[in-house]
């Protein structure tokens, strides 16, 4: 075993006290460990990273969803060894609890493109959706609890924050509760006294009025952390949202308060299927100075685990949406380093397609 | 003060949905009644190992009732260490346990904050109390276990609106469920116990009919009884024939000292099915 390490071999040692076993060598030097198994001898050899998987090679996934009883949407994702389970809950909230709101000048039958965007920007202005992660769960040894959240659970939450909203996933209208005033209005003394201004007044009032909106708070739970948590939240975060169904609510006048009605539960509207697809930037040379390049290679690793994730400082994620025929970008982020330019990025989605095409697939439907 | 480190939604505050027929009539919990014998615990599903990158970890799943509309435990564990103190912390002879219950914000009927209440500090200490008896703690002095259990989901009837009073019954069967994921975690990471401990729950319940006299169940939910008297956690070790905690909660009249101790042989009986449970869980992973 000791001798068979291909990594041991040039360090020159012929006692057999100084050679390691492949484990032990990967965690006492990672770096050259992973450029030995990335740079072959032979020619012939495919690099492999230490996990077994080539560069390009994603993790399978994984998406069950519906196993929560409690939550209106739930789903539970692994790849590899991430796991993260996301509960989507929907609670109402009152016209009058919005300090900004201003009242809807649209109907209830506005199916147009206004009324589409109109739905998106109270989203956004209303604050109506609410992505946490929580990841001080142990679900690796660098997350306990007791601990204010990590930098890395900000990030991640602000990250599907923003993208929630910059993709406009979420169909806006789905969430707004309608009420129509009925005919006869409920000031009747009023009207008698200010006679032909308060008919007027109540012709107005028969149109339907916003008077509540769902508000979504969408948990996510890290069970089990083996790197790349950006796509595998992601994926939860949607497959939920295609899961959620919230039940039918009107507004009750008499008691002055929203009710919800049992049973016919109606799906919550999703447009597209944006999906995830991180990278990581492997460096020949550990601490190359910036601006650098020459001589340096690099490998462009597909959704990194916990120890790739530790070695490469340059990340890239980009989100796409291959379900309306052509690939549509929604988010291109890129953290650290200098390697990967526009030539690269381009290549980048075509691999961030194929992704697609497998986390489509396990979605179902 | 809002937390700014999380994202909080909207400022104005939200309240979770309401339904018609809640209002006003009295809620029928007939036609709910418990079917298992009254010394029946419902089946479990336990497995180690699902968080491979802590030194041990647990998956524990009560079987759903079966009306459907109460869902099962659901608790994952993981249990970081032996590992060394923190060099600001004092000296000790023996390891130092840990113990981190927290629900998770979707598990329950009202949706959970993102900091610990008192009732799942509570938790915390009750599991703490029912491992320490079963560790051999001085086999690691100057180390630190940490335990955390993250309940995914937690048993509650969802329809049952005006259940009162139900969560305080809840936290006894959330806290046997602990135990025992606790217990086949601690095992999955190789920290030497005298023995496996399970936790067990009786209750004295009353069910729904006027001449229905208390009678005393094992793993009771809540829901199918029209009312729990009283109820006891126990973290039992089988081998040694000993409890390392003992948890009773309730009204019982004080001249009926055996119903205590029925109470509490009830709930060793329960603690013993789900070490039964338990180990045979852990034979399957060594084997």
């Amino acid at each position: 075993m000791a001798a068979a390490s291909p990594a041991a071999a040039p360090s020159g040692a012929q006692q057999p006290s100084l050679t390691f076993t492949r484990p032990v060598f990967a965690k006492l030097s990672p770096h050259p460990y992973l450029l030995r198994t990335l740079s072959p001898d032979s020619p012939g050899q495919q690099p492999t990273r230490n996990n077994g998987r080539s560069p390009h090679q994603s993790r399978p996934i994984q998406i069950n969803t519906s196993s929560l009883s409690q939550a209106h949407g739930s789903s539970l994702v692994r790849t590899g060894d991430t796991t993260v389970i996301c509960g989507v809950r929907g609670e109402l909230l009152p016209v009058t609890a919005i300090p900004q709101f201003r009242p809807h000048n649209g109907t209830l039958y506005d199916q147009d493109e206004n009324d589409e965007e109109r739905a998106r920007k109270e989203l956004r202005d209303y604050d109506l959706l609410v992505p946490n992660i929580e990841m001080a769960t142990g679900c690796a040894p660098q997350f306990l609890p007791g601990v204010p959240p990590t930098t890395l659970a900000q990030t991640l939450s602000t990250r599907v924050y923003s993208l929630l909203h910059g993709a406009g996933v979420v169909d806006g209208r789905g969430l707004r509760v309608w009420y129509t005033p009925e005919k006869g209005g409920r000031e009747g003394s009023g009207m008698e006294v200010e006679g032909e201004e308060g008919e007027q007044e109540e012709e107005e009032e028969q149109k339907p009025e916003v008077v509540a909106y769902w508000v979504l708070y969408i948990d996510l739970l890290f069970v089990s952390f083996d790197g790349n948590p950006f796509d595998a939240a992601w994926a939860a975060v949607l497959a939920a949202l295609r899961d959620t169904e919230l039940p039918v609510a009107r507004w009750d006048p008499d008691r002055e308060m929203v009710v919800c009605r049992k049973g016919g539960d109606k799906k919550l509207g999703i447009r597209g299927l944006p999906v995830a697809c991180s990278a990581a930037v492997f460096l020949e040379k550990e601490h190359a100075e910036v601006g650098g390049g020459e001589g340096n290679r690099h490998w462009i690793l597909l959704d990194p685990d916990r120890s790739e994730e530790g070695l490469c400082k340059e990340v890239v994620t980009v989100v796409v949406d291959c379900s309306e025929g052509e690939t549509r970008v929604r988010s291109i982020e890129k953290q650290g380093g200098t390697v990967i330019g526009r030539e690269l990025i381009r290549g980048f989605i075509g691999v961030a397609e194929g992704r697609w095409r497998e986390v489509k697939e396990a979605m179902g439907n | 003060m809002a937390d700014r480190r999380r994202i909080n939604g909207p400022p104005g505050s939200t309240m979770p949905p309401v339904f018609e027929d809640d209002a006003g009539q009295p809620e029928v919990k007939s036609g709910k009644g418990r079917d298992r014998a009254p010394t029946a615990i419902r089946k479990m599903f336990l497995k180690t190992g699902v968080t491979p990158s802590a030194s041990g970890s647990a998956y524990l799943e009560f079987e759903k009732s079966n009306k459907s509309d109460v869902s099962g435990l659901k608790l994952s564990c993981t249990v970081h260490g032996p590992r060394s103190l923190p060099r600001s912390s004092p000296f000790s002879p023996h390891i130092v346990l840990s113990a981190h219950v927290k629900y998770a914000p979707f598990a329950t009927k009202q949706r959970r904050g993102y900091l610990r209440d008192p009732s799942e500090r509570d938790l915390g200490t009750h599991l703490e109390t029912a491992l320490r008896g079963a560790i051999i703690a001085d086999r690691w002095p100057k180390s630190g276990v940490d335990i955390i259990i993250s309940i995914i989901e937690g048993d509650q009837d969802r329809e049952a609106s005006k259940s009162q009073g139900d969560e305080t019954w809840d936290m006894m069967n959330a806290l046997s469920g602990c135990i025992t994921v606790a217990s086949a975690a601690l095992a999955d990471a190789g920290i030497d116990c005298v023995d496996t401990v399970a936790g067990g729950v009786a209750a004295l319940v009353q069910d729904a009919g006027d001449d229905s006299t208390p009678r005393i169940v094992v793993d009771p939910i809540p829901s199918e009884h029209e009312k729990v008297l009283g109820a006891c956690c126990i973290a039992y070790l089988p081998t040694r024939d000993e409890v390392t905690n003992l948890w009773f909660k309730g009204d019982l009249p004080a001249s009926d000292a055996g119903l205590y101790t029925q109470l509490v042989e009830n709930g060793i009986q329960a603690s013993r099915n789900a070490n039964r449970v338990l180990v045979e869980c852990l034979g399957e992973t060594t084997s």
